[in-house]
C-alpha cells in the first residue's frame, strides 16, 4: 500500500505523526475510534520509515482543520474539459475485440463473413446498397430537401448532378469545372470563345487544371451509368467496370496523353500563359506519361522568362528518370533541376524530396550513395520525412529478389527513427511503407524488427496508412509467414488467435506454413483444430493442403486420444472427398491420400471404416501400397477376422500387386483357415505364380 | 304577407326545437359521432382463438404490460419534462417502421426497436434468415444511406437474425 492509498483509507483528520493529544481526542471520540487512530498512526509510522517521500505525508499530517498551517495551499486552476473528454477516456480503455469481425459488419453469426471472399462480397454488397440509395436521392431530390439539421450538414443533402446554369457565361463554366464535367466544360469554353466573350485567365487556368488532372476524359461516375465516349478510344475504360469502388489511380493512368488534345489546344489559344497554366500542363503531361513533352514545355516556360512553382518541379523530378537512360545522367538531370529550383528561389517541400528519393530508386548504386544526403537535406530544410520517404529509402537499399549482404541495420535505423511517432497521410506512397517493411523483415528473417513494425501500426493514426483491404492482406500474409518460420508454436498460435479471423483471413499458403510450423514444433495434436479453421476459411477444397494434412496425420504414431481425434478429422475429410451437392466433385483421391487416410483410421482401430475405404481404391482406380496392405493385415490379425484377411488377399490379387505372394504366405501362416479358404488361397497363389 | 312568412318561420323553429328536445330525451340517445374511433380496449391485443395462431412475446402481452413485462419499442427523451419534439418523433417512428417492413419484406421476425442517442438514430431489428447475407447487407446499406439523407442525422442498423420467428405461445 503506497502513500496515496493510505491517505485515502485513513481519514485525513486523523493523520497525525504523533500519538493523539488528549484534549483533541477525549472530548469527542469513543474508545473504538481511539484504537483505530492508534493503529493507523502505527501503520503510518511504519510506512514513513519505509518511504522516501515523507514530506508529502507530513504536510498532509500537519493539516488539521482547526489549526492554520504556515504552508501555502496552492489551489490549482480550474481545468476545463472538452465535451468529449469522458467519451475519449472511455474509448482509450477499450481495445480491439479479437472475437469480433470488422466494424462495418453486423454482429450476428449468420451475417459475419468467415472467408476472405465473403468479406469482400459483404462489403461490396453494402456499398452497392449505398450507391442504390444515392441514385434514388439524387434522382428525386425534392423529397430530401427538408433540412432538420442544426447546423446544416451538406453531405446529407442531395447532390445536383446536372449543371444548373444554362446560358453560356463564365459562371456556367466555373460551375461545370466544379462539377468535374470535363467534356461539357471544354465545349462551353469553345462556345464562349466563338461567341467572342473573353474568358479570364484564372478561369482558363482552372479549366486547364481540370483537363490535365482528368486526362481529357470524364472521371468515372459511380452512380450514374457511365457514358462511353467514342472519341477517346485510347482511354482504357476498365476501371469503370468495377462497381462500388473508386477507380484506382493506376487504372486511370493507363490512359495516355494524346497529341493535340484539348489541354494543348486551349493552352495554345492563350495569349499570355502564366506560371499556373504551364504548371497545369506540365503536371498533366507527367501524370499521363508524356515525359519528354513535359520537359520541352518546361524549356518553353524558361524561354518566356517565367518562374516555375514547386509543383512543376515536383512533376519534372518524377519525370526525370524516364527521359534519361544511364544512372548518372538521371542523377545529373535531377541535380540540375534542383539547382534551377534554388535559382528561381522556389522552396522545396516534402513532395519534392520524396520525388527525388523515388527517382533514386531507379538509379542503381548511385541511389545508395545519394539517399542519405537527401535525408539530411530534408532535415536541414526542417521538413519532417513522411512514411513515403522511409519507404523509398528502404526500397533503395533492399531491392526485391536481390541477396541481402549485411544491410540489415538500415531497417533498424529506420525503425529507430519512426518508432512511437504518429504519421498522417502526406504522400500517396505512404501506404506502401508497412508492406515494404514487412517484406524486408520476411526476406531478412528479422523477427524483432517485424514486431516493431507491427507496434508502429498501433501508434496513433498509423493504422490508416496500412492501405486498402488488398494491401492489408499482403501485410498480414507476410507477417504470418515470418511468424511461422521464426517463432515457436505458442507465440504463433497466440498471434493466430488474436488476428484470425477478425482482422485477417489467411490464404491456403499461410495454412500450409502453419502446418509446417506445427510439425517443426511437434504439436501435431493441434491438427484437428486447424482443420476446423481450414474448413471455416473455405480452403477445404485445396487438394495440396488436404493431402499435406493427411500426410502429417498418418506419419507417426501418437497416443490414443490424439489418434481418436485424428480419426474423427479423417472421417470429416472423407466427407469432403465424396461428391458434394449437385454432383460436383471437389477433390479427387490419390493413392497417397487414400493410404494416409486408411492408416489414420487403422491407427485408431476403426477397422470397419478403413475396410470401406479400401473398397474405394477399386472405384477410383488407385493402387494401394504394400505397407498399407501389410498394416491392414496386422490390424485384421489383431481382430482375428479371417474372412477379411482372405478378402484382403483377393483384393491384392485383383490389383496384381507384386507382394501378393508374400501376403498369401502371411495369411497362411498367421491365420487359421478353413478348407475352402485354403483352396482359394492356393488358387490365388498359382494364379500369381503363373502371371509372374 | 310578411306576417304570414314570419309566423311560418316561427312555427318551423318551434318544430325544430321540439324535434331536438325529443331526440335528447331519455328514450333515444343517438348523437352524431364526429371523431375517429379509438377502441382503446382492442389496440395491440391479439384475442384468444382456436389455438393455432402463433404469437411472439411482444404480441402476447398487452399494452398495460409495458413497463412491467415488456419494454418500450421506441426510446427517446422528448417525453421528459421540458423537452419538445415528441410528436415529430412519433411521426418519424411510424415512417421508419413502415419503411423497414417494406424494405425487408417478410424478413422481420418482430417489431423494430428504435433508439435515439443524441443525434444518432439506431434501428434494432430481428430478422428471419430468409435472404442471403449479401442481400441483407445490400438492404442495410440502402436503408442506412436513404434514412440518413432523409432525416439528416446518422442512422445505424443493429441486426440480429434467427432461423424462425420465435413463438411464445399459441392463441
Amino acid at each position: 500500500m503506497d502513500q496515496s492509498q493510505l491517505a485515502m483509507v485513513v481519514p485525513r483528520r486523523y493523520l497525525l505523526s504523533e500519538p493523539p493529544s488528549a484534549p483533541v481526542m477525549a472530548s469527542s471520540c469513543s474508545q473504538a475510534l481511539r484504537h483505530h487512530v492508534c493503529k493507523s498512526s502505527r501503520i503510518l509510522r511504519i510506512h514513513l520509515q519505509k518511504s522516501y517521500r515523507s514530506f508529502a505525508l507530513n504536510s498532509a499530517a500537519d493539516q488539521q482543520p482547526a489549526v492554520s498551517s504556515p504552508e501555502e495551499i496552492v489551489i490549482p486552476k480550474k481545468k476545463t474539459w472538452s465535451k468529449e473528454a469522458v467519451l475519449q477516456a472511455l474509448a482509450s480503455a477499450v481495445k480491439r475485440d479479437p472475437t469480433a469481425s470488422d466494424s462495418r459488419f453486423q454482429d450476428d453469426p449468420y451475417l459475419t463473413p468467415k472467408t476472405s471472399s465473403e468479406f469482400k462480397l459483404f462489403s461490396l454488397s453494402q456499398e452497392s446498397g449505398r450507391n442504390a440509395a444515392k441514385y434514388f436521392i439524387n434522382t428525386y431530390p425534392k423529397y430530401f430537401q427538408k433540412d432538420y439539421a442544426q447546423p446544416h450538414i451538406p453531405c446529407l443533402m442531395p447532390e445536383t448532378l446536372e449543371a444548373q446554369i444554362e446560358e453560356a457565361s463564365e459562371a456556367a463554366l466555373i460551375e461545370r469545372i466544379r462539377m468535374r464535367k470535363v467534356k461539357a466544360a471544354v465545349d462551353l469554353y469553345d462556345q464562349l470563345l466563338q461567341a467572342g466573350t473573353s474568358v479570364s485567365l484564372d478561369v482558363t487556368n482552372q479549366l486547364l487544371d481540370l483537363i490535365c488532372f482528368c486526362g481529357d476524359h470524364d472521371p468515372a461516375q459511380e452512380n450514374v451509368p457511365e457514358q462511353r465516349n467514342e472519341e477517346t478510344e485510347d482511354v482504357q475504360d476498365e476501371p469503370q467496370a468495377k462497381k462500388g469502388r473508386a477507380p484506382k489511380a493506376s487504372g486511370l493512368l493507363k490512359a495516355t496523353w494524346k497529341e493535340n488534345n484539348n489541354a494543348e489546344r486551349i493552352f495554345a489559344l492563350l495569349s499570355e500563359p502564366n506560371t499556373h497554366s504551364y504548371s497545369a500542363l506540365i503536371r498533366g503531361m507527367v501524370k499521363y506519361g508524356a515525359y519528354s513533352k513535359a520537359f520541352s514545355t518546361y524549356t518553353d516556360l524558361l524561354n518566356n522568362r517565367l518562374k516555375a512553382d514547386v509543383q512543376t518541379f515536383n512533376a519534372l523530378i518524377i519525370a526525370a528518370p524516364e527521359v534519361k537512360e544511364k544512372y548518372n545522367e538521371k542523377w545529373e538531370l535531377i541535380v540540375d533541376l534542383l539547382k534551377q529550383m534554388a535559382e528561381q528561389k522556389v522552396k522545396p517541400n516534402l513532395l519534392t524530396l520524396n520525388a527525388v528519393l523515388k527517382a533514386l530508386r531507379r538509379c542503381g548504386t548511385l541511389g545508395k550513395s545519394q539517399a542519405f544526403p537527401v535525408i539530411s537535406e530534408m532535415k536541414a530544410l526542417s521538413i519532417d520525412p513522411s512514411l513515403a520517404s522511409y519507404n523509398h529509402l528502404l526500397t533503395i537499399f533492399y531491392k526485391t529478389g536481390a541477396t541481402i549482404q549485411g544491410q540489415t541495420d538500415i531497417l533498424q535505423e529506420v525503425m529507430n527513427e519512426v518508432s512511437g511517432k504518429s504519421f498522417t497521410a502526406q504522400d500517396p506512397d505512404d501506404a506502401q511503407f508497412f508492406i515494404t517493411a514487412m517484406r524486408i523483415c520476411l526476406d531478412t528473417k528479422d523477427m524483432e524488427q517485424a514486431y516493431r513494425v507491427h507496434e508502429l501500426l498501433g501508434v496513433g493514426e498509423n493504422w490508416r496508412l496500412l492501405g486498402n483491404d488488398f494491401q492489408q492482406n499482403i501485410y498480414y500474409a507476410r507477417f504470418f509467414s515470418l511468424l511461422c518460420m521464426m517463432e515457436n508454436i505458442d507465440v504463433m498460435l497466440k498471434w493466430y488467435r488474436d488476428l484470425v479471423p477478425s482482422v485477417y483471413y489467411p490464404s491456403s499458403n499461410i495454412m500450409r506454413d502453419l502446418l509446417q510450423a506445427l510439425d517443426t514444433d511437434n504439436r501435431l495434436d493441434l491438427i484437428p483444430q486447424i482443420w476446423k479453421d481450414i474448413k471455416q476459411l473455405g480452403h477445404a477444397n485445396r487438394q495440396n493442403l488436404v493431402e499435406e494434412l493427411l500426410i502429417l496425420m498418418a506419419r507417426e504414431k501418437h497416443n490414443q486420444e490424439v489418434q481418436e481425434s485424428f480419426a474423427e478429422c479423417a472421417l470429416d475429410i472423407k466427407k469432403i472427398y465424396d461428391t458434394g451437392d449437385r454432383g460436383k466433385v471437389l477433390l479427387s483421391w490419390t493413392a497417397g491420400s487414400l493410404s494416409d487416410l486408411i492408416s489414420v483410421l487403422l491407427a485408431a482401430h476403426r477397422r470397419q471404416d478403413a475396410w470401406e475405404m479400401l473398397k474405394l481404391f477399386k472405384t477410383h482406380n488407385r493402387v494401394p501400397s504394400e505397407e498399407l496392405l501389410n498394416r491392414f493385415l496386422t490390424c485384421v490379425k489383431e481382430a482375428g477376422e479371417v474372412n477379411q484377411a482372405v478378402e484382403l488377399v483377393q483384393i491384392s490379387a485383383g490389383f496384381c500387386l507384386p507382394e501378393t505372394p508374400k501376403l498369401i504366405q502371411r495369411v497362411q501362416q498367421e491365420f487359421e483357415l478353413t478348407e475352402q479358404q485354403r483352396n482359394m488361397l492356393s488358387d490365388l497363389e498359382i494364379q500369381t505364380f503363373n502371371s509372374d | 304577407m310578411s306576417k304570414n312568412m314570419a309566423t311560418s318561420l316561427v312555427r318551423q323553429t318551434k318544430l325544430l326545437s321540439i324535434v331536438s328536445s325529443q331526440l335528447n330525451s331519455a328514450a333515444c340517445f343517438r348523437n352524431i359521432h364526429c371523431t375517429a374511433a379509438c377502441l382503446k380496449n382492442r389496440a395491440a391485443r391479439i384475442r384468444v382463438g382456436k389455438g393455432d395462431k402463433s404469437v411472439t412475446y411482444e404480441q402476447a402481452y398487452h399494452p398495460h404490460h409495458i413497463g412491467h413485462r415488456k419494454g418500450w419499442l421506441s426510446q427517446h427523451t422528448s417525453n421528459l419534462q421540458g423537452e419538445d419534439g415528441a410528436a415529430e418523433r412519433v411521426v418519424e417512428d411510424v415512417f421508419i417502421r413502415r419503411f423497414m417492413y417494406g424494405t425487408f419484406h417478410g424478413c422481420l421476425a418482430d417489431e423494430v426497436v428504435i433508439k435515439r442517442r443524441g443525434n444518432l438514430l439506431v434501428i434494432c431489428a430481428v430478422m428471419i434468415q430468409k435472404l442471403l447475407p449479401s442481400k441483407f447487407y445490400f438492404l442495410i446499406g440502402y436503408t442506412v444511406e436513404l434514412l440518413s439523407h432523409f432525416y439528416k442525422c446518422p442512422v445505424q442498423i443493429e441486426m440480429q437474425t434467427v432461423e424462425e420467428k420465435v413463438v411464445y405461445k399459441y392463441l
